[in-house]
């Protein structure tokens, strides 16, 4: 799939490096198990070749709002 | 901005009780089934609280699955072209099209009578027709002189010949299987052509030509997830639970929706509020004791020694403690080079 096959309705995802993730969840004091997760089949973290244990970092726009959310890769 | 965040919740607000009573009270107010003919699509939809139940429970398949089809380029302005697009992806099948099936069981001949009206508004031909039975069968088809078409198989048992002709009545000759009746509509406020079809194969549709697949929407949320994955799930189901309730004019904050709506993707997939779903997966031996199957909650947890660790509403109160909540939700702690510096007693 190519970026133009990407729906408006699919926020942002990204790939964040282990080191970036690490700071994160310290910062909101949270271990990777707390986070909502997605699957590695999930069409979005495929596009993104993400395996288990990697964090996605979501910008969602809500409400006017532009916030980031985060979810730990999991398997199904 | 200080009134922005005057207006944040605290810390150990009850959101998630707040968003199922914020939902659950107007509920309650909403009509079963309405009628109302304010456009097409909302004449055709689920609404009002089936649809709510519909959504929040999680069902696999909403009762009327819905797309919209979005066009892009010279698609969406040109009639003609418009229509070519709306072809290619409304469903039709072999039994809208033949009028009777004839069966001869003596010589394995099976006799299609085509409706001519039905035919020439999708614009096909018996020939076209009889090569796409040919080519799905494996057998030699002909059509004689009345326009009608002769289908010969290899087998002449009365079961098979059967089997084969109810089999070929489901067969889609036009169209995206799966994508359902479409229909062509024009938007008023952008002047541009868009489908919408009685279906939720986007994954099917995604691949005809002319179609804006930046735009494709349907309110089927597992067809969503399936093809854009569960961030995209979510907002379906925020997008719909808003538009349902706004339809009856109910007022509930967005972002009651988007709390709940988080809850059922948190686990990757979508969820259902409910025993099977969410309030199913409760951590607490006793919270789930106290609804349903008591005994056999507490023999199981018994067995198998599991621990409770009483952070819930449920078990608290009924031990009698503060529930973890407000202010309840505070806890003393001490820092761990803190508790060097206080010595025991002897």
């Amino acid at each position: 799939m190519s970026d133009k096959d990407d729906n408006d309705i699919v926020p942002q995802h990204a790939l964040m490096q282990a080191k970036d993730a690490k700071e994160v969840l310290s910062e909101m004091h949270l271990r990777p198990e707390n986070l909502p997760k997605i699957f590695s089949t999930d069409p979005q973290a495929a596009k993104l070749g993400a395996k288990p244990g990697d964090i996605i970092k979501i910008k969602r726009h809500d409400y006017g709002n532009t916030y980031d959310i985060y979810r730990l890769v999991t398997e199904e | 901005m200080a009134q922005k965040n005057s207006n944040i919740v605290e810390y150990g607000e009850p959101v998630g009780m707040l968003a199922a009573q914020s939902l659950g009270e107007p509920g309650t107010q909403m009509i079963l089934r309405a009628f109302h003919f304010a456009g097409i699509e909302s004449t055709i939809a689920t609404s009002g609280l089936p649809r709510i139940v519909e959504l929040v429970d999680a069902r696999k398949k909403p009762e009327t699955p819905i797309t919209f089809v979005y066009l892009t380029g010279e698609y969406k302005r040109n009639v003609g072209k418009a229509e070519q697009a709306l072809k290619r992806v409304s469903e039709v099948r072999m039994g809208s099209v033949v009028r009777r099936v004839l069966e001869n069981f003596s010589k394995g001949i099976i006799k299609l009578v085509l409706d001519t009206q039905v035919l020439k508004a999708n614009e096909l031909t018996p020939g076209q027709l009889a090569q796409k039975v040919a080519k799905k069968l494996e057998a030699r088809t002909k059509v004689d002189k009345d326009g009608n078409i002769l289908v010969k198989l290899k087998t002449k048992k009365l079961t098979e010949v059967r089997s084969i002709s109810v089999k070929l009545m489901k067969d889609v000759v036009q169209g995206v299987e799966g994508a359902g009746k479409a229909v062509l509509q024009k938007d008023a406020k952008t002047d541009e052509f868009y489908i919408i079809a009685a279906g939720s194969n986007i994954g099917g549709i995604m691949e005809i030509e002319g179609v804006d697949k930046s735009r494709i929407y349907t309110n089927d949320v597992f067809a969503m997830h399936r093809q854009f994955g569960i961030e995209a799930a979510r907002n379906t189901l925020v997008k719909e639970l808003d538009t349902t309730l706004r339809e009856q004019k109910i007022n509930v904050d967005k972002r009651h929706l988007m709390l709940i709506a988080d809850a059922m993707t948190y686990s990757g997939t979508i969820k259902g509020v409910g025993r099977h779903g969410l309030s199913g997966q409760k951590q607490s031996v006793f919270a789930k004791a106290a609804y349903e199957e008591t005994v056999k909650h507490l023999v199981n947890a018994a067995a198998f020694s599991e621990i409770d660790n009483m952070r819930g509403v449920t078990e608290n109160i009924l031990v009698g403690k503060q529930i973890p909540l407000g202010t309840g939700s505070v806890r003393l702690a001490i820092k761990k080079e803190d508790m060097q510096k206080v010595k025991p007693k002897k």
